[in-house]
């Protein structure tokens, strides 16, 4: 599907919302077109996972999908919500992090040649959850790629400014053997009974 | 040869048959923390190591990856060492896997066999924060069967049927009763 396709795909639906034939919320991709196309063309492959947020339009045209079954999906209200066989989304911010993360190291296991594109928006890669899935797909050489797409908005805040430009030092790290057991005393981990 | 550890209760032994009894199919991944660098209170003892699988304590990311696991076959048994720790899991547990099969219209049903314990207050007791019963909360919480198991003749019965119910199930153990 090339640019023109999606921008058109988009108007059709802009076109149905305000008919008042979408009665619930749509999230649209605009600006998002030329980008993406290069990411699914390097990226994806037919049987890779997709994971995505209720901004998953392109993400499901881009993949081969078909067009006629998204219609379908958000003319009954579900665009926050759509859903295929190896397509996957959530409306909780980063709530996909984890569970892309959990089908990845499955792929891992059973020597898939699949892999994952887990699709998020800056605000979402920002915080905690996708920082521990970053670091955990990274060192477990995990076949997963999370795609951040970056507005600089979470909504309608400012992510950058939220979290603070200043790049401070508040962290003091130092290194220690334990000597007793996690709680009680005992030699480092030759206890014959677990403490409850 | 072992030495029988006479430290144990009946209930401990009929929770280690169970997690045996789990760990025969092919499917079953053991995924928590002292899962596979100790063997949680003895409880895994007999599982194979490849079975186990070790995670940081991030309580969220690792009900979300169990979400994962099982939307690709696997049937993870997803361990929470004290059931005061899973309000760290809330989003993935509630938002997720408990409404999955809503928002998805059914699309994605996974399945994961929830594991946790009430901590024991006894004979040293840690506070609160380890020692909560949250059964109520999470019966509230969540559309899926929550078990608090209480004797040692249901241990076995529970777990058999966390094998073959087809939604996820939350199974509360009493750490009181291992000893």
């Amino acid at each position: 599907m090339d640019k023109k396709e999606l921008i058109d795909f988009s108007n059709e639906i802009i076109k149905l919302y305000e008919q008042g034939k979408i009665k619930a919320p749509i999230h649209l991709s605009d600006g998002t077109e030329d980008k993406l196309i290069k990411i699914f063309q390097q990226l994806y492959n037919p049987g890779d996972w997709i994971f995505s947020t209720w901004r998953s339009h392109f993400h499901w045209l881009l993949s081969g999908r078909r067009i006629e079954e998204l219609k379908l999906q958000i003319l009954e209200g579900h665009s926050m919500h759509i859903f295929d066989k190896k397509f996957f989304t959530s409306s909780i911010v980063a709530g996909i992090s984890p569970i892309a993360l959990g089908v990845a190291h499955a792929l891992k296991q059973k020597e898939s040649k699949f892999k994952v594109l887990c699709f998020l928006g800056d605000m979402a890669a920002s915080i905690g959850l996708s920082m521990e899935c970053f670091k955990y797909a990274s060192g477990h050489n995990l076949p997963i790629v999370y795609i951040i797409e970056n507005n600089g908005l979470s909504v309608t805040t400012p992510t950058e400014e939220v979290w603070g430009d200043k790049q401070t030092d508040n962290i003091h790290e130092y290194y220690y053997e334990r000597v007793y057991n996690h709680a009680g005393i005992g030699e480092n981990g030759k206890t014959k009974f677990v403490l409850f | 040869m072992e030495k029988p550890n006479l430290f144990y209760s009946k209930y401990h032994q009929t929770v280690c048959d169970s997690m045996d009894m789990l760990a025969k199919e092919d499917k079953v991944i053991f995924v928590g923390q002292q899962v596979a660098f100790q063997d949680f209170y003895g409880t895994l003892k007999n599982v194979p190591i490849s079975k186990r699988l070790e995670m940081p304590v991030a309580e969220e990311l690792q009900m979300g990856f169990c979400i994962g696991l099982s939307l690709e076959g696997f049937l993870p048994v997803c361990i929470y060492q004290r059931m005061d720790f899973m309000y760290r899991a809330m989003d993935s547990l509630c938002n997720h896997l408990n409404l999955l099969p809503k928002y998805s219209r059914g699309f994605y049903r996974p399945k994961v066999i929830i594991r946790t314990t009430i901590g024991n207050k006894s004979p040293l007791d840690p506070g609160i924060q380890h020692t909560q019963d949250l059964t109520e909360v999470f019966k509230k919480a969540l559309d899926f069967p929550v078990y608090k198991v209480s004797d040692v003749d249901s241990v076995l019965g529970i777990y058999k049927e966390a094998l073959i119910i087809d939604s996820p199930i939350l199974i509360i153990e009493e750490q009181r009763l291992y000893v």
